[in-house]
């Protein structure tokens, strides 16, 4: 990204590459910022499913970075894959915070009441979809580049 | 920006089309999504201040919306930007705010008692989502011509 960035020719080449640039900085600093906020959180607990989100941010943050500095296939295939992963994980998540939420209130999830009250638990839904937020705008940044 | 996307010429002018297009849409989504979550989560209470985030994903959400289909109408452009801009304000201004209030008792700016209104009940990284729509709205319109 930086060589890409000291190297763009013309005007368009390097808005592409300032904002390609940007939006893997907003990426990886959402991996880091993320990963704070859970630990802070305390959302590592002993089921292994809380501890998800600390390894999809592990291997985004360095791979993320190493984007940077690197974008051959090597490093570009296994960032796509990854971001899909982290895309995945904010979905899964969400699903499953709605899910728990709905099992503590003893709700049903499909029902638009059970729902409701569902999403109104201790487990934030919409918050775990920031995952997909980071990992979608990371895929994008990755998916346009061209060796 | 679905127009310039419609009449790139080359690889680079697609490709950067492309991205804008594609983070002004996930714009969209959050400038319904956020609001949603907010009012499901009775952040409408009776305070002026915690009407703010709705009164800015309003015209966020309108803007952004004409922007993907219009982005050379002039006051269309500074409206969009100076929205943008209070989006930004206002996530960095809930964020601190969150991080106050959350201080039970006096507040002391020291790291464990920080960390401590850091994990309140009001989330406090939560708040610069709105930051993150306002500086991704202004990077897809940034030299956007």
């Amino acid at each position: 990204m930086v060589e890409a960035l000291i190297k763009a020719q013309t005007e368009e080449e390097r808005v592409l590459e300032f904002l390609r640039s940007t939006f893997l900085l907003i990426a990886l600093v959402g991996f880091a910022f993320y990963g704070m906020e859970h630990w802070v959180l305390d959302h590592w607990t002993e089921s292994w499913q809380s501890k998800i989100p600390f390894f999809v941010s592990l291997v985004g943050f360095p791979l993320t970075l190493l984007m940077f500095f690197h974008r051959g296939k090597w490093v570009r295939y296994p960032f796509l894959l990854w971001m899909l992963v982290s895309v995945l994980t904010g979905i899964v998540g969400a699903y499953y915070h709605l899910l728990w939420n709905a099992q503590d209130a003893e709700v049903s999830l499909w029902s638009l009441k059970g729902f409701l009250e569902a999403f109104e638990g201790s487990r934030p839904v919409l918050a775990a979809l920031a995952h997909t937020h980071v990992g979608a705008v990371a895929f994008v940044v990755g998916i346009t580049i061209r060796d | 920006m679905i127009p310039a996307l419609r009449n790139a010429q080359n690889q680079v002018q697609w490709a950067l089309e492309f991205i804008r297009l594609v983070m002004l849409l996930l714009c969209l989504v959050g400038w319904v999504m956020y609001p949603l979550e907010l009012l499901l989560l009775d952040h409408w209470a009776e305070s002026w201040q915690s009407k703010i985030p709705f009164f800015v994903a309003v015209p966020g959400f309108a803007l952004t919306l004409w922007v993907l289909f219009d982005r050379k109408t002039p006051w269309v452009r500074w409206a969009f930007i100076l929205t943008m801009w209070a989006s930004v304000l206002t996530g960095v201004l809930g964020a601190y705010f969150h991080l106050l209030w959350n201080f039970e008792g006096e507040v002391a700016w020291e790291f464990e008692a920080a960390m401590e209104a850091m994990a309140g009940s009001r989330p406090v990284l939560a708040a610069l989502a709105f930051t993150h729509m306002g500086v991704t709205g202004l990077l897809a319109i940034y030299r956007a011509r």
